[in-house]
């Protein structure tokens, strides 16, 4: 596991959310929300797909970890390390 | 519909979910059926808050397509052509784009022009979708913001139609909801009818193994300490959840929870209801110069939105004609609706025994079409050739809506009552839907979204 292929993990997650969205020029250091049309509901979906497809959980006060891409990976890389090795 | 988009989300993230309904088919208010080889949607006239281009492609209609993974385009949407509201000699006319709806506001009420933009900045400040949103009387702010009494009133008349629960009012969160939905979004009608909403949601709970119950009713929920413990159904099989979500209505819910029969508060109860009464008829709409979707109307300058003394009352009412949608389908057509719906009295529908019951159904089609040609173009004139292009009549009452909904009064929108947060008094039991102030189809679903995404999925 590394970074890329974690962004590459939320942004499958937000073509099934938001399969209307265009993600091919989606700017990792950008906030998602200043580039998708994603909502509040739409994060949550993120969270939960999450969870439901890998086993991570995100608790609610860290949701901002979720702004980019780039912080997707910062945050959810050793989540992810974390869950591979158990 | 908010139960099963409730139950859809649920299922999706993994609960076990089971869905209770007391009729054989699915959908409600919002369900269909056939009648002499003809298929009809029971309520369906608009599906409102269609993401045209003027609402910025924001809408919570794409919100709900999102959260139940439907493909927006796959709801086959078409858009109106043109509707309007009519009081006496006065029209507005709008469509799905918003700056036509201005513009006839401001041909119509030039010297409202600066208010109403000011009205639309209020609305605009007003954070309806909040949970914690204050109850405020509409029409006592729109008597404030408008120095022509008319123009309040006759934006009234589609948002109360299409959403409220009280009589002669509209509290101002549901309105602005409703102002979006019908003005600044539109409004359109899926090319297969409710099915194309319905069968979707039905097909994906089916491929996630949640099991349906049809035809059986639940008749008490029964408690312990403040919790909901078991469900019990008409033919006494018993259930028990973890949650529960009720999308029958306020009133009827705490009928299910009371051992004993207390008359429910009366400020609990709706009173408005509707008969509405289908023509189908041969050929296009167009062929006797018809061309618009909706048609608003009131008799009067003051919008009266009650519930009548007589049966019905036809001096304001709604009239829809589907085949106005710009569905390529529709140029095609060899046959049309025209559907016309006023406000009913459930007392005296209730009371009316069969044949007395069919006799006055058949008095008031007759009346309540009559009224709709006065607000047609060459409505009048064309009466003998409409009735003779007439193929079938179909009438619902406020009876039928009460055997649809199970509504107490055959109430069309619930109580005046909400719980928008979908609380209850028993702590793992929620409200969905009407009750929940989420009127409508796309309310419904997203009523029901968001009562399990915030109430059961949402990680604690
Ligand atoms: C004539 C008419 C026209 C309408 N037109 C439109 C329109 O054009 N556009 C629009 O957006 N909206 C329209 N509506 C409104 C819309 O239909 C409703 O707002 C919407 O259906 C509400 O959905 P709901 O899920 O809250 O409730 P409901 O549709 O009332 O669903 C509740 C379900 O619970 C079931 N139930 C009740 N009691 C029990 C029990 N004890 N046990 C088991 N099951 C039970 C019922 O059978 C029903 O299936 C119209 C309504 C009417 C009456």
């Amino acid at each position: 596991m590394n970074k890329d292929k974690v962004k590459q993990i939320v942004l499958d997650i937000i073509s099934e959310i938001a399969p209307d969205e265009d993600l091919s020029d989606v700017k990792p250091e950008i906030r998602l929300r200043d580039q998708l049309d994603l909502d509040s509901m739409d994060f949550l979906d993120i969270v939960m797909e999450l969870r439901k497809q890998h086993g991570i959980d995100v608790p609610e006060a860290e949701y901002r970890q979720l702004e980019s891409l780039d912080s997707c990976g910062n945050y959810l890389l050793p989540k992810f390390e974390a869950g591979a090795a158990a | 519909m908010s139960g099963l988009s409730a139950a859809l989300r649920l299922a999706m993230f993994g609960k076990n979910v089971l869905v209770l309904e007391k009729h054989y088919v699915v959908g409600g208010l919002n369900s269909f059926y056939a009648r002499k080889g003809r298929k009809f949607d029971v309520g369906l006239h608009a599906v409102t808050n269609f993401p045209s281009p003027s609402s910025g492609k924001t809408s919570p209609l794409l919100r709900a397509c999102r959260q139940l993974r439907i493909p927006f385009e796959s709801l086959n949407l078409y858009e109106q052509s043109r509707s309007r509201i009519s009081f006496e000699d006065k029209h507005i006319r709008f469509n799905n784009e918003f700056s036509f709806f201005l513009n006839e506001i401001y041909e119509n009420f030039p010297k409202e022009k600066d208010r109403f933009r000011n009205f639309l900045q209020k609305m605009e400040d007003f954070d309806a979708y909040s949970i914690n949103v204050p109850d405020l009387s509409t029409r006592s702010i729109l008597k404030e913001a408008f120095a022509e009494p008319l123009l309040g009133e006759m934006l009234l008349c589609p948002t109360s139609y299409y959403g409220s629960a009280q009589e002669n009012d509209i509290d101002f969160a549901t309105f602005t909801m409703l102002f979006d939905a019908i003005f600044k979004q539109g409004l359109a009608r899926p090319s297969h009818g409710i099915r194309a909403i319905l069968d979707p949601l039905v097909q994906k709970l089916d491929e996630m193994g949640v099991k349906r119950l049809m035809n059986n009713a639940v008749k008490k929920i029964k408690t312990y300490n403040g919790k909901a413990t078991e469900i019990v159904m008409d033919n006494e099989d018993t259930y028990t959840a973890d949650h529960i979500i009720s999308t029958c209505g306020l009133v009827e819910t705490e009928e299910l929870l009371t051992k004993k029969k207390t008359p429910p508060k009366e400020n609990k109860m709706g009173n408005f209801s509707v008969i509405e009464t289908i023509s189908v008829f041969k050929g296009k709409p167009t062929d006797f110069g018809w061309d618009e979707t909706v048609i608003f109307y009131n008799d009067d300058q003051e919008f009266r939105y009650e519930k009548p003394k007589e049966s019905m009352d036809s001096t304001s009412g709604v009239i829809c004609i589907p085949e106005n949608y710009q569905d390529p389908h529709n140029q095609k057509v060899d046959e049309s609706r025209l559907r016309i719906t006023n406000p009913a009295n459930f007392d005296k529908w209730d009371s009316l025994e069969e044949p007395a019951y069919i006799a006055e159904k058949a008095r008031c089609e007759t009346v309540m079409l009559q009224k709709a040609l006065e607000y047609l173009p060459k409505g009048q004139i064309q009466k003998k050739d409409f009735s003779d292009a007439t193929l079938l009549k179909d009438t619902f009452t406020p009876r039928t809506i009460k055997k649809y909904t199970n509504h107490a009064n055959g109430a069309l929108y619930g109580s005046p009552v909400k719980s928008r947060s979908g609380s209850s008094q028993i702590k793992n039991l929620y409200l969905a839907g009407t009750d929940q102030g989420y009127i409508g189809i796309v309310g419904a679903m997203l009523g029901g979204i968001a009562v399990a995404n915030n109430r059961i999925l949402r990680p604690a």
